[in-house]
């Protein structure tokens, strides 16, 4: 159900964020580096460091929901919501998707006018293992690239 | 009391898109990146309303809001808890807020189409400084990251 | 070691921190120190001259060598307009002077308009958040025209600007502007001393300013009314004084005997005759709105559709002669009470004339130069007491509303062939 377009950004690559919120619906925020979209195109894993990833976890196993925001350095932008369905430590398949991830997320940003100076560290200056690997089922999609129809539901 | 650190201020400047995480009152949380979160005071920050969206709907049901900014100058991340104390159409930070705005809405044939509603002003609950998650950049291409 | 040692060494660790803030904290108090003087420099610099270009030149120097500024830019508000011209930039391989930048536009001109400071570091950034949005909008058919981005002087690539506004009072004089290809080139303490200099620059351009506008202003009130001078200086009448042809309607006049009055009266009298004749001309002047090109006691020229142009200008030319031909009547009446012998008399001619700036360096004056000059001025020499002589062009266009008689054709000095010229009678009854 996820659309081609958007599947293809998240593989493509995507600077990626995800939410939660915890019982006192106190958000809570990190970045992730590298995704996949699963062959039913409903589940999606995201891999998370470790050092940002307990407190994503609690509130992921005490309430389940959670937002990924998929965007492109030139703007164009989703966020998809969904439930929990399970995490674990990432492991060698998932380093290769990141190391090829990472690369293609330095060159997106230098094609979209950063400075080599700042897009550089940005993109690869994050640690990102050891990580962990969440995966959601995806129940809407909604478009996020900036202007007015900003949060439209496309799915 | 003076919460946020003068060393946060370029990662105010808009040069790394900043981040922010609400949810609403019926738990779905919302992620969406930012151009700017303008500095206020010390104990206060701006974001800019200039369309309504999601994260402008959920402070207003539950203000708890959740920033992450990266600075420009040493790649660091901080994680700021705010919470939603109102919202702005006139005075010092709307008109510095608008000012820019106008400026580049002039510069890229939006004038009057991209317009600041309202400057929303939140207050800072915690301000965090992420230590231990970069890799050093002599090292990016030759070592992979450690956390 | 003892404990008492480590404790030593932990004190000696921390004298010698502190001496090193306490060093770096002497070196910023230095600097700052003389950053201050240097403003103070400055800012005695500038207000002791009254030379427009000197005080750009000194602060774009100072902005530049002392002050460390790359691309510096002085805009100066138009007097009558809501617009800036660049006056002086530095550090620009096109200098972009006479640029303009409408109250609004990009960073300058919304300073302008809100006659506060504005410091931005992301432009670039901005930029392309903005362009993103305009496509999605644009491709969501939200967008009903499409508004072209502003052009502006500057850096090309400009990520930084801090621009701040000139103010007198409350009264914006321009802005003084500073770029930079980085991004977030500038900070808070570039804003204070930006504030510095610009509270010096505004007073010392504001005076500067003045002063020559009312040195032009004197210079053009000789020769035009308050009201057209004043427009010539805000910038909303095209200068004068730069050269041009124009179709002019040319009026001489001046009084028979007058030389001899001048030579055998009491010089009270003489004043007091000019004095009660130019005030009438005068007013009669200001309110057919022709121009008074020069005038030598007891003679004037003026002429009519420059610098301003006017419909009709021969009519405004003849009504104001019958005018003035019934105004020296009256005074006529109180002359002859006191035996002096003066008539009155008038020419008038139409055709190009070239007009601008006649002279030389600290006398300019604006003068018109042409046949039909000399024609009037002929005219006006054959002209008996109490007679308007006008050209048969004149005659011709103002037909419809003056009664002429035919005086026979005229040779003329200056002139190789007879002309025709006609009297004015008197303006026609309007018709009913």
């Amino acid at each position: 159900m996820i659309p081609d377009r958007v599947v293809e950004v998240i593989h493509g690559p995507a600077w990626l964020y995800a939410g939660t919120h915890d019982e006192k619906l106190r958000p809570a925020h990190t970045f992730a580096v590298g995704a996949v979209v699963h062959s039913d195109r409903e589940h999606v894993t995201f891999f998370v460091p470790r050092s940002r990833s307990e407190r994503i976890l609690s509130d992921l196993t005490s309430n389940g929901k959670v937002a990924l925001a998929v965007a492109l350095a030139s703007h164009e932008a989703y966020q998809l919501k969904g439930g929990y369905v399970s995490s674990r430590p990432t492991d060698e398949k998932d380093l290769t998707v990141q190391e090829i991830y990472r690369p293609k997320l330095f060159a997106d940003g230098l094609r979209a006018g950063y400075p080599e100076q700042i897009i550089k560290p940005l993109a690869l200056g994050f640690a990102y293992r050891p990580g962990v690997a969440i995966t959601f089922r995806v129940q809407e999609v909604f478009l996020q690239t900036p202007g007015p129809d900003a949060g439209k539901k496309i799915v | 009391m003076g919460i946020l650190p003068d060393e946060i201020k370029p990662a105010m400047q808009g040069i790394i898109p900043s981040h922010v995480a609400t949810c609403s009152l019926d738990g779905t949380p919302n992620v969406t990146a930012l151009s700017q979160i303008y500095y206020v005071d010390a104990d206060h920050v701006a974001l800019s309303y200039q369309f309504f969206n999601k994260t402008i709907k959920n402070v207003r049901e539950n203000p708890r809001a959740l920033a992450w900014l990266v600075s420009p100058e040493t790649f660091e991340s901080w994680d700021l808890e705010l919470e939603f104390e109102h919202s702005e159409t006139s005075g010092p930070v709307f008109d510095a807020m608008d000012m820019q705005i106008e400026a580049i809405a002039s510069m890229t044939g939006m004038k009057g189409i991209f317009k600041l509603k309202a400057a929303d002003i939140y207050r800072v609950k915690s301000v965090e400084k992420n230590v231990g998650e970069r890799i050093p950049l002599s090292q990016i291409d030759t070592r992979p990251g450690v956390a | 070691m003892t404990v008492e040692d480590e404790a030593d060494v932990d004190l000696r660790g921390q004298i010698a921190e502190n001496e090193k803030i306490i060093e770096k904290l002497n070196q910023e108090l230095a600097k700052k120190s003389n950053d201050v003087r240097i403003i103070q420099q400055i800012s005695s610099e500038i207000t002791s001259t009254l030379d427009l270009d000197s005080i750009l030149e000194i602060i774009l120097r100072s902005m530049d060598k002392i002050l460390g500024f790359q691309h510096v830019m002085v805009l100066l508000k138009g007097l009558a307009e809501e617009k800036l011209r660049v006056f002086a930039s530095r550090g620009y391989a096109n200098a972009g002077t006479g640029a303009a930048v409408h109250f609004g536009e990009g960073v300058i001109g919304v300073v302008a308009k809100r006659k506060k400071i504005m410091r931005v570091g992301n432009i670039g950034q901005s930029i392309s958040y903005l362009l993103a949005v305009r496509a999605q909008m644009q491709e969501a058919g939200q967008l009903d025209a499409v508004q072209a981005p502003v052009k502006l002087p500057g850096l090309p690539n400009v990520e930084s600007q801090l621009a701040i506004p000139l103010l007198v009072k409350d009264r914006l004089i321009g802005v003084l502007a500073v770029e930079s290809s980085k991004s977030n080139a500038f900070d808070e303490l570039d804003e204070v001393l930006l504030n510095i200099v610009a509270n010096q620059a505004a007073t010392a351009i504001d005076n500067a300013r003045t002063y020559q506008m009312v040195e032009h202003l004197s210079r053009l009130k000789r020769f035009f009314s308050p009201q057209l001078a004043e427009a010539i200086v805000t910038g909303g009448a095209d200068d004068p004084l730069k050269t041009h042809r124009r179709e002019v309607t040319v009026v001489f006049l001046d009084l028979r005997g007058f030389t001899a009055f001048a030579e055998t009266a009491e010089p009270e009298e003489v004043m007091g005759v000019l004095r009660d004749y130019h005030a009438e001309m005068g007013k009669l002047i200001l309110e057919y709105e022709g121009t008074l090109e020069r005038f030598t006691g007891d003679g004037m020229m003026i002429f009519f559709n420059d610098p301003v142009v006017l419909p009709n200008p021969a009519e405004r030319a003849i009504r104001m002669a019958v005018t003035m031909r019934d105004r020296v009547r009256v005074l006529g009446v109180l002359w002859r009470k006191r035996g002096y012998d003066l008539a009155f008399g008038i020419g008038i001619a139409q055709g190009y004339a070239t007009i601008g700036a006649i002279g030389f360096e600290g006398r300019w004056d604006y003068g018109a130069i042409g046949t039909v000059t000399n024609l009037a001025a002929r005219l006006c020499g054959e002209a008996k007491g109490g007679q308007i002589l006008v050209s048969s062009r004149v005659a011709g266009a103002v037909e419809e509303i003056v009664e002429t008689e035919e005086v026979g054709t005229l040779t003329l000095k200056g002139f190789l062939r007879p002309i025709p010229a006609f009297n004015v009678l008197g303006l026609k009854a309007p018709s009913p």
